[in-house]
């Protein structure tokens, strides 16, 4: 991914403004009953907004509390080939890997504000040993920390410092049948993985949940896997399928039916990270185009900083409203209410 | 057992009609409060309560409201409270508020409690407050299943959430005191939402007209408050929530 930002594109200006203002006013005028009122009711919003927006106060420094989820995307690189998945296919060249103190810096920097770490990938657990440490720091300062993973390199060491440590693991599974599992996953894992599940069963007990991607190619397999999960005791989260560069896989249901269905997104609470360090508020930025570009790197700047500047702010508003279908990932909702 | 918390500053004779309309409320609640505790922040004008029965302590130095609270939490405390409940002195309840409220706490999981706001007054602005939620609270996105944050005019707290989390008496007036208190009882607990539990408000504006400097005052102080905790709460700020006014105040997501 660049770093070589364009000024102009990262620039907040009148555009942004005027979405923010929009955004603001038009679900506003809506609750307006009475056709005479909206005017003056709008002029009303207007002034409330243009205070908020721009008188200027003096401030002092207080503290957090925890309601931001740090998302880490440790690396692209995978062992599945899912054709669901466009995201193994970019692996990050090793120059261009953040140096994990990097990223314990960040998390100790955010902790005070964090409800919960995830892990994500590509494969996170190629890192095995990062993913330790993150593990270990997160503990240290009291962060409850989610790695998701497709359970390949799951081994008995792991499973137990994993444990002792108290954190959470999500093994992603579309199909508990050989064939369509192997099919999904692109390459022959069930008879490697399946027994690795039930022994992260055994040793992580409540630990341990399980996530499948709801897409028309996987829409008959869930209600087994659901079912299976049942069977084991295991709490279980349908997400809808999203598209990450790989143009395989469909909705089950329609885009516009996922923009309309009236969820509103919650994920400017996120702080994402880039394998290379870039920060992002929500993965799916490009969709924005004032996010496209990343909003800093953590190996070159400090992430308090970067969610400072002017344009992480003018992000945070523009997806407020921004209503794109990837508010059904997993990332727009906090665990509590993934898991049931 | 239910306590209500009322923090004061009286300046005029009109906060202080304002505070006997009040007291007049609570005595006509369907099911009493056990103790009413008026805390006086050291008001520049002197009064009594008359005929009310409530505790009234008077302060000797202003110390702001969050102070003002806390001081009532920690009697109320010693008195073994169950519920602590909390409005200010422009404030009128609806008959069964206190009745709506302790059930509410009683009946949920959730720690706190915030009831419905409505104005008082008749004027575009009390109009514009109604639909814009100003003091209604807001619910958290996107389940809209507790709420993010309920302004202390009509809240509640059970005994072990108000000792937990007191009011921070670094707000030194009423804005954003409340706020932050909501953010940091949500790192642990839960606020529920009580529609049923109605109160009305009163802006203090006489006309549309000569109320509207008084209107964006309001505004540059909330403003002033979410300044402090932009800063202080860092990028919490970003979670998402949204106002409730009458039309999403009876969600049908709302689990209690």
């Amino acid at each position: 991914m660049s770093l070589v930002y364009r000024f102009k594109a990262n620039q907040p200006n009148f555009t942004h403004v005027l979405q923010d203002f929009v955004g603001e006013v038009l679900p506003f005028a809506k609750r307006v009953n009475n056709p005479l009122l909206v005017a003056p009711m709008v002029l009303l919003k207007s002034i409330e907004w243009s205070i908020y927006r721009w008188h200027k106060t003096p401030i002092r420094r207080f503290y957090g509390i925890k309601s931001n989820e740090l998302l880490y995307m440790i690396t692209n690189a995978c062992n599945d080939r899912c054709p669901k998945c466009g995201i193994w296919e970019r692996p990050e060249p090793k120059s261009q890997h953040l140096m994990i103190g990097h990223f314990i810096n960040c998390l100790k920097r955010l902790h005070h504000n964090l409800y919960q770490v995830t892990l994500t990938g590509g494969e996170p657990l190629l890192f095995k040993r990062d993913i330790v440490l993150i593990a270990e720091e997160a503990r240290k300062l009291g962060v409850p920390m989610v790695t998701v993973t497709n359970a390949r390199l799951l081994d008995e060491a792991f499973l137990t410092r994993y444990k002792e440590l108290g954190h959470v693991l999500v093994i992603s599974i579309d199909s508990v049948e050989r064939s369509k599992w192997n099919e999904f996953r692109g390459t022959p894992s069930f008879d490697i993985v399946m027994p690795k599940i039930l022994l992260a069963k055994k040793m992580l007990g409540d630990q341990l949940r399980i996530q499948s991607v709801l897409s028309k190619e996987s829409e008959q397999e869930i209600p087994k896997v659901a079912e299976w999960c049942r069977q084991q005791g295991l709490q279980h989260n349908v997400q809808l399928y999203q598209d990450f560069g790989a143009y395989n896989w469909s909705n089950a249901i329609t885009q516009k039916e996922m923009v309309d269905d009236g969820t509103p997104c919650a994920a400017r609470k996120n702080i994402c990270i880039y394998p290379n360090g870039d920060v992002v508020k929500c993965f799916d930025h490009r969709r924005i185009p004032l996010a496209k570009e990343p909003l800093g790197n953590i190996a070159k700047q400090d992430i308090i900083e970067i969610l400072c500047t002017k344009r992480s702010t003018e992000v945070s508003k523009i997806m407020k409203t921004c209503n794109f279908p990837c508010k059904h990932m997993s990332c727009n909702k906090p665990q509590a209410l993934l898991f049931r | 057992m239910s306590i209500l918390v009322i923090p004061c500053f009286i300046r005029a004779q009109s906060d202080l009609d304002c505070l006997h309309r009040l007291l007049d409320s609570v005595r006509g609640q369907s099911k009493p409060f056990e103790k009413v505790y008026l805390v006086d922040d050291a008001s520049p004008l002197k009064y009594e309560v008359g005929r009310h029965a409530v505790e009234h302590l008077v302060l000797d130095k202003n110390g702001g409201p969050a102070c003002a609270r806390n001081i009532a939490i920690s009697r109320a405390l010693q008195d073994k409270a169950e519920h602590i409940l909390f409005t200010d002195h422009d404030c009128i309840l609806d008959t069964d508020w206190n009745a709506e409220m302790t059930a509410f706490l009683s009946r949920t999981e959730f720690a706190a409690v915030g009831g419905m706001t409505y104005s008082w007054g008749k004027t575009l602005l009390d109009y514009y407050h109604d639909i814009n939620g100003t003091l209604a609270g807001k619910w958290l996105l996107p389940d809209r299943k507790e709420l993010w944050y309920m302004p202390s005019l009509n809240f509640g707290m059970k005994a072990f959430a108000a000792e937990q989390f007191p009011f921070d008496e670094r707000f030194p007036s009423a804005a954003g005191e409340d706020v932050d208190l909501c953010l940091r009882l949500r790192s642990k607990y839960k606020i529920g939402f009580c529609p049923t539990a109605k109160l009305w408000h009163d802006y203090g504006y006489k006309s549309t007209i000569t109320g509207f400097a008084r209107f964006v005052r309001l505004f540059k102080k909330y403003k002033s408050s979410s300044a402090t905790l932009y800063e202080g709460h860092t990028v919490l700020m970003w979670d998402s929530s949204e106002s409730i006014y009458e039309g999403n105040n009876h969600e049908p997501r709302l689990q209690v």
